[in-house]
């Protein structure tokens, strides 16, 4: 009788396992949150090309004075593709600015990509060899930054934004405004 | 179009592993089922070489290649890169699979076929499993659209010849226990014991398993010395934790296994580490995929990924081991044996073998489970490994020289203290030796190296006593762990480092060594720039050993830095210097590492895998005659 019992203990010990790894995969946790070391600091500051225009973009007159929405994107980035979407349903706030930066890539192929799926971005700064990424610390694409009125990065999130991110973002540009 | 071949064999594997299980369950058409596995071999194959086409010709319209590679890369890393990402390395995994499925199809006979063929369809499941879970969740031969200039690159860290390698070899070490598992399960269903010596077949694929697992592991080990530069070869990382469990359950499923041959006891015990090593690597595969935990070894976070794996994981543990609760008793055995006696060693080392295994997942999953209670974000280092591995661990190496030289069932003590005299005079002679030459005194010091020359001697001496009728593949295998022993002490006991700042031109000292840096030059290589110190070491008698460049490489495609250590090598040490952050006016920082005995790590871990061939070759030749 005992021998038989001890044999269940693996199942059991194993079904606990599964659970406890089960569970962390549902809940809301992310095991790569970096924390940006630019949070509450001053957004760092660059100059670059804008995409449809001749002018330049200047991140020290352009991203301040309104809450601006910093998004890096690029055209061979699928999640970036995932993430258009809630991208255009953030553009329809109303007093933000919403800043794309086009990171390493094409300006022929951004701009038809551009058309295809619409454009939400104000302006558009281009990042060619990514050196405002590495400013920004930025970990990987697409990552989107919140920057108050007095340039200070408020947020950070790295990653497609989806539905829950989408709402967090409305909730601090809410309060921030 | 190629990929769209691809695509279409991937497909194929999935069908003839549908097949394949549905025939082998049938279990009365060998021609089918033979089909199916040929088939399931070819196909997964082709795929395997048309997705590694697709990175030699630099096919971007494939996203997988987009995204792991460049035109402008070396060609090995080129074909490296194709395991070096999730997507394909889950093809390689399938393509192993294939391997052990057919060669466990070679073992049919009619003497074995319903066993066999039990074997099988565990098997076609295992590969339905995995197949479905590439296709749908990590299809390599996604395609991408419009087709961009170049690749992102390949992660510059991933370029480097022995993890080239690594993970093929890794591969065979989980995928074999596969096959472990399938004859375990089809063991515990058909009642077999009587008619099939179910052990025998596993055996040689346990053996193999094991031993590509450890060079696996070493070759891992090797990469994290010379490319990450932080002067260690092992971190307990996660995923390090992860290759280690399989190989620790692995090694106690091997020695059980020769106990079963040869006295038929421990057949329950034998049964539930068959099946708990392929889990466990399984477990592995989950913890690195889900992004669950982060290391370097994470490649996405994509939560569909884990909780697929996961449910896969839970399916095949949650059958296999409520089957094993069920008719395990029917595999008792009532033949007893005294603790002094070569089983007795054996189920000793065992219990050790599941202890640390124990303490290593508790270590590993401990944060999570902490985190899934609190909440809170904690982490489980070396220290932690350190205190309880160790300890653990001495004992099972002292019997590791006695086992061996003991008698199956017999517990005459005398002649076991006879028989191992000789090697204990020599381990006592030898440290008193090294001792009294280098005075570094240091109790684990102390105590490391008298276990590896009590192993060492140990077998030498075994080897050349033709009396002993010990099989060479053992006696090597033995006698590397003695040596890795030997290596890891030194490494970890007597290790010096030094952390400096140095303008050129500035001296300093380690050990008995003196280090001047000379220049720093900038050079350009195939794929990178590169910043590389020049460092000249003299001897005590002023003589130049050697020179040292260590390098700072920035890849610009993947716009990355890394750091390649310089090293030179002797059998007694390695002096390893890593160039950090630093500029002309301030000066560099160095960091340089005294680090006795490494090279007997790589050589042991090396003695250990020809060990374990050779004992696969006569574990196979035994199949034959049955």
């Amino acid at each position: 009788m005992f021998k038989k019992k001890i044999l269940i203990l693996p199942v059991l010990f194993f079904i606990l396992i599964l659970i406890i790894f089960f569970y962390l995969l549902i809940i809301d946790r992310n095991p790569s949150e970096i924390p940006s070391a630019l949070l509450n600091k001053k957004a760092p500051s660059f100059q670059t090309n804008r995409l449809l225009s001749d002018k330049n973009f200047n991140s020290d007159s352009e991203l301040i004075g309104k809450v601006n929405l910093v998004n890096f994107f690029a055209t061979w980035c699928k999640p970036c593709r995932d993430e258009h979407p809630y991208i255009q349903k953030l553009s329809n706030i109303k007093n933000i600015r919403l800043i794309g930066i086009n990171y390493k890539d094409n300006k022929k192929k951004t701009k038809e990509w551009l058309n295809k799926f619409g454009n939400p971005y104000s302006k558009i700064a281009v990042d060619k060899n990514g050196r405002i990424a590495i400013d920004w610390g930025v970990y990987g694409i697409p990552e989107t930054f919140i920057i108050d009125k007095n340039g200070i990065i408020k947020y950070r999130h790295v990653g497609p934004i989806n539905k829950k991110i989408y709402k967090k973002i409305v909730l601090i540009i809410d309060n921030i405004k | 179009m190629i990929s769209t071949l691809g695509n279409l064999f991937l497909w194929l594997v999935l069908i003839f592993s549908i097949s394949q299980l549905f025939y082998s369950r049938k279990n009365n058409k060998l021609k089918f089922i033979s089909f199916s596995v040929k088939g399931l071999l070819i196909s997964s194959l082709l795929s395997f070489f048309l997705l590694m086409y697709l990175y030699i010709v630099s096919d971007f319209s494939v996203l997988n290649v987009f995204n792991n590679s460049h035109t402008t890369k070396p060609l090995i890393y080129k074909i490296s890169a194709v395991w070096g990402n999730h997507e394909g390395s889950m093809l390689l995994w399938i393509v192993v699979l294939a391997l052990f499925n057919y060669f466990m199809f070679k073992l049919y006979n009619n003497k074995n076929y319903k066993f066999i063929s039990k074997s099988l369809e565990v098997q076609a499941f295992i590969t339905i499993g995995f197949v479905i879970f590439t296709i749908f969740t990590s299809n390599p031969f996604e395609k991408i659209f419009p087709i961009p200039d170049n690749g992102l690159g390949f992660n510059p860290i991933l370029q480097d010849p022995a993890l080239a390698i690594h993970p093929p070899l890794l591969y065979i070490g989980y995928v074999g226990f596969s096959a472990a598992f399938s004859f375990g399960v089809a063991t515990l269903t058909l009642k077999i014991n009587k008619e099939v010596a179910w052990y025998n077949y596993m055996k040689p694929f346990v053996v193999v398993a094991w031993s590509f697992l450890t060079i696996g592991i070493a070759l891992g080990s090797i990469w994290a010395y010379y490319e990450l530069g932080w002067g260690g070869w092992w971190f307990w990382d996660p995923v390090e934790n992860a290759s280690f469990m399989p190989w620790l359950i692995g090694t106690a499923l091997l020695h059980s296994l020769i106990t079963v041959e040869k006295k038929k006891s421990l057949q329950s015990w034998v049964l539930f580490l068959s099946l708990l090593a392929f889990l466990l690597s399984v477990l592995g595969t989950f913890l690195v995929r889900s992004g669950i935990l982060t290391s370097v070894h994470t490649f996405a976070l994509d939560p569909s990924r884990g909780i697929y794996i996961l449910a896969f994981i839970g399916i095949l543990g949650s059958y296999s081991l409520i089957l094993f609760a069920s008719k395990a008793k029917d595999y008792f055995d009532v033949n007893y044996f005294s603790f002094l006696s070569k089983e007795g060693a054996i189920l000793f080392n065992n219990i050790i073998m599941l202890v640390v295994c124990g303490s290593v997942l508790l270590g590993t999953i401990y944060p999570l489970i902490v985190e899934a209670i609190t909440g809170n974000k904690i982490s489980v280092g070396e220290p932690y490994y350190n205190t309880i591995i160790v300890p653990i661990m001495m004992p099972a190496i002292i019997i590791m020289g006695i086992g061996p030289l003991m008698s199956w069932g017999s517990k005459d003590k005398v002649k076991i203290l006879k028989k191992i005299a000789p090697s204990v005079l020599i381990t006592i002679i030898s440290t008193v030796i090294i001792f009294s030459f280098y005075k570094s005194y240091n109790f684990i010091g102390i105590v490391g190296i008298i276990l590896s020359f009590w192993i060492i001697s140990n077998n030498v001496l075994m080897f050349f006593n033709k009396k002993t009728k010990i099989s060479n593949g053992m006696i090597l295998a033995h006698l590397g762990i003695g040596i890795l022993i030997l290596g890891i002490t030194g490494s970890s006991v007597w290790q010096e480092e030094k952390i400096i700042k140095m303008k050129i031109g500035n001296e300093t000292n380690i050990q008995k060594y003196t280090v001047n840096f000379k220049e720093i030059n900038e050079i350009k290589g195939e794929n990178y720039i590169a910043l590389q110190g020049n460092f000249v070491v003299y001897n005590e008698q002023k003589q130049v050993i050697t020179n040292l460049k260590p390098e700072n490489r920035y890849y610009p495609v993947k716009n990355n830095f890394t750091t390649e250590a310089s090293i030179h090598t002797n059998l007694l040490r390695d002096l390893y210097i890593v160039l950090g952050e630093g500029n002309m006016n301030d000066g560099w920082t160095v960091r340089i590492y005294n680090n006795p005995l490494v090279i007997w790590i790589w050589i042991g871990s090396l003695v250990v895998f020809i060990g374990g061939l050779i004992s696969t070759n006569n574990n196979l030749n035994k199949i034959k005659f049955l």
